[in-house]
């Protein structure tokens, strides 16, 4: 497959009037208030469900984001326009109280101590804070904020199409990897939460509910297959933007025939229900890798807690198939769960650890956090609040060391 | 600055073995080893090491008391190097003082049992075994304990020179975790194994089964998050600090309604439908009518097991295994979720 990025740096496009020629009448919104938020501005952003990159299918705009808004058509194949340097913000607070939701505040400081726990300090941000209708349940509501951000990623690249881009990045893959003198066979196990309503990560717009390992397209990865509507703990989510920019299917694309075989990417469902259901998804993955000749496996991981059993199980099967593994895990004060093979560990930051306090002058997506404190002024906040500060995709370069 | 110093029988100079059995006592002043410590001692605690050992509840409450009167800016305890009991109660002390809110200095060979009793509260400065690194020991530990009553915050154990305290601290690595995975994976499959965060998590044998439950005593223990409706002590949702005891009384079931489900990791609809299904009390209750199970604990435990540290975990069972041997229950059904 080949994957055509043209990058439209965001100072060139006007946002702006886009956004506000843009409607947002939905039954299932009582508001939408929009905001452009620039780096450095004092701004918080509270609520922050997920973030998106402004992207467009230049052949076929209606397959932006397919499956989940578009019309189902292959990714990762084709010219696909991004606004570099941009991002869709979605802030929410979810009407029924249904499940505890106060563990899932999520933060983006535009400046101050937080703004380096975060990509999303360093992209011009279209904020979008919705208001859900009276009745309106928990999914209907989120899967009109999941859907609506997403138009509004793609409605905005659509200006570029027919532009001169700054610049084009190519991307070829094919399954196995490049072969090299020696290299070693690298494949990636990309875990994917799903755990329920408002704990999904969406596979060309469906949930991974029974889902079993299965080979993907590293291309399709990076060009809007995979959408995130998963709002646990902030700084452990995998936000659609990270999927889109992932630094790791970047990074294996680039060793690729160089210093490793890339063999391919296996999405791996996390928080499988039961034992048995864990230790099948484990086993199968370690089985594709294998039949991938992979030597060596990166396994990533989604949210927390429940899902860093199905990480470790990942890596007990993979090294038992004689396949070498590194995981990456964000700590929760410490490990959540350990196996013995997990020998090599890259660790994304403790996310109990505390952000100094910061007073930011404006507030966007709600004056009051989800555990009662005021956002403008709400003390020291830990590192779990931040938007992708600890994903488990390795995105950032925060690690945890012991003192 | 005002500096305390805790100091056992031998080192306040009331005596060796045959004093060990003495109880708290406080001095004016420094004694022994606080002499050369080249700060200003306003009080030494002293306690022998044998009554620490045997009656450590009543030793801390004595101590703590005199500690909380004096509100000193830093407490020093020792160097105990690699004395067992006294580096027990060197770390023990520290330990409750440092949660006090009294920043706290000891000295210890790192094998001291104090090393882990001291659980990460105190700043603990690396030992020789014996008194003969007592020269080299004590400038180290006056100047962590000068720093720390006037409130500075310490750096990392390398540069500080103190023995890790098992917290884990952010740092900015330099180069994304996708490039640290990558690299750490090349490395590993050339024979190079590195990992950022090493485990030492221990491996529980399971214990032989109960030889007939007719004639013990079951408990019911829980990390569902299973409270009374309302939630009256405010267990969290998520990363428990500590566990619960609730009375069964009289009932055979655990009726929906009077019960609620907290636990912040799974939807708790099912859960709080029907109660018995975190704390399966109608079946067990069954199971002792027909006389399958002795009797039942009076009481249920409870905590929300999600999100939490092993270490947190690990004493979470401690203290409740520790509660309901001491109460004569043989068996516990421990359900998880």
């Amino acid at each position: 497959m080949q994957l055509e990025l043209a990058s439209y740096p965001v100072a060139e496009i006007d946002l702006e009037s886009t956004l506000a020629g843009m409607a947002f009448a939905d039954s299932r919104f009582a508001a939408v208030e929009t905001a452009i938020v620039e780096p450095g501005e004092s701004v918080r952003l509270t609520h922050v469900l997920d973030a998106a990159e402004p992207r467009v299918k230049v052949e076929d705009p209606d397959a932006t984001f397919p499956g989940a808004l578009g019309t189902l058509r292959r990714a990762g194949e084709g010219r696909t326009n991004r606004i570099a340097g941009a991002a869709v913000v979605a802030c929410a607070n979810f009407p029924a109280e249904e499940r505890p939701l106060h563990e899932q505040e999520g933060l983006v400081d535009m400046t101050g101590p937080g703004a380096e726990h975060s990509l999303f300090s360093s992209t011009t941000n279209v904020v979008l804070s919705f208001t859900p209708t009276e009745s309106v349940s928990n999914e209907e509501f989120e899967s009109a904020v999941r859907e609506t951000k997403l138009r509004v990623a793609r409605d905005l690249a659509a200006q570029t199409v027919g532009r001169e881009p700054l610049h084009v990045e190519t991307f070829t893959h094919r399954l196995g990897g490049t072969e090299g003198d020696g290299l070693p066979a690298v494949a990636l196990l990309l875990q994917l939460s799903s755990l329920g309503p408002l704990y999904e990560i969406y596979l060309y717009g469906t949930t991974l509910a029974g889902f079993q390992p299965t080979v993907i397209n590293p291309l399709e990865v990076l060009d809007g297959a995979l959408t995130c509507g998963e709002y646990h703990w902030a700084a452990l989510r995998n936000p659609t933007y990270h999927f889109q920019n992932s630094a790791l299917v970047r990074g294996l694309l680039a060793a690729d025939g160089k210093r490793l075989r890339f063999a391919g990417v296996i999405a791996c469902r996390g928080y499988n229900q039961s034992a048995n259901d864990k230790e099948r998804a484990a086993m199968l993955a370690a089985k594709l890798a294998r039949e991938l000749s992979a030597g060596g496996a990166i396994v990533t991981t989604d949210a927390g807690g429940n899902s860093h059993t199905d990480t470790m199980l990942t890596v007990r099967a993979c090294e038992q198939a004689g396949i070498r593994t590194v995981a990456i895990v964000a700590e929760m004060g410490g490990l959540t769960d350990y196996v013995p093979e997990a020998d090599a560990i890259v660790s994304v930051g403790n996310g109990e650890e505390y952000v100094a306090e910061w007073l930011p002058d404006r507030v966007i997506g709600g004056d009051t956090l989800l555990d009662g404190r005021p956002a403008a002024d709400c003390g020291p906040v830990p590192v779990r609040n931040y938007l992708g500060a600890a994903c488990q995709m390795g995105d950032l370069d925060l690690r945890a060391v012991t003192w | 600055m005002r500096a305390v110093h805790y100091l056992n029988q031998f080192f306040a100079g009331l005596g060796g073995e045959e004093a060990a059995d003495s109880s708290p006592t406080r001095l004016e002043g420094a004694a022994g080893p606080g002499r050369g410590l080249g700060i200003e001692i306003a009080m030494t605690l002293t306690c022998g090491d044998d009554f620490f050992g045997e009656h450590e509840d009543e030793a801390l409450v004595t101590l703590l008391r005199w500690l909380t009167d004096e509100q000193p800016d830093v407490l020093v305890c020792g160097p105990s190097f690699g004395s067992g009991r006294y580096g027990y109660a060197c770390g023990t002390l520290a330990r409750e003082a440092a949660r006090r809110g009294i920043p706290t200095v000891c000295a210890m060979h790192p094998e001291s049992p104090g090393v882990f009793a001291a659980e990460g509260a105190a700043y603990i400065v690396p030992t020789g075994t014996n008194v003969a690194s007592m020269r080299e020991t004590l400038p180290k530990v006056a100047a962590l304990a000068t720093r720390l009553a006037a409130g500075e915050e310490l750096g990392s154990p390398q540069e500080e020179g103190y023995l890790p305290r098992g917290l884990r601290r952010n740092e900015h690595a330099g180069a994304s975790g996708a490039t640290r995975a990558i690299q750490m994976l090349l490395g590993k499959l050339s024979g190079e194994t590195r990992t950022e965060v090493t485990a030492a998590f221990d491996h529980v044998a399971p214990p032989p089964p109960a030889h007939d439950l007719r004639l013990e005593t079951l408990a019911l223990v829980t990390e569902a998050g299973c409270v009374p409706q309302g939630n009256p002590d405010g267990l969290p949702t998520i990363r428990a600090r500590a566990w619960l005891r609730y009375p069964i009384g009289t009932a055979s079931s655990m009726a929906a309604g009077a019960f609620e489900c907290v636990h912040g990791g799974f939807d708790v609809t099912a859960a709080n439908a029907d109660p018995n299904r975190l704390v399966p009390l109608d079946v067990v209750s069954q199971l002792v009518r027909e006389g399958r199970i002795g009797r039942l604990h009076e009481s249920f435990y409870t905590t929300t097991g999600n999100g939490t540290p092993v270490a947190t975990s690990t004493k979470f069972g401690q203290e409740i295994g520790l509660e309901l041997k001491q109460a004569g229950v043989g068996a516990v059904l421990l359900s998880g979720t």
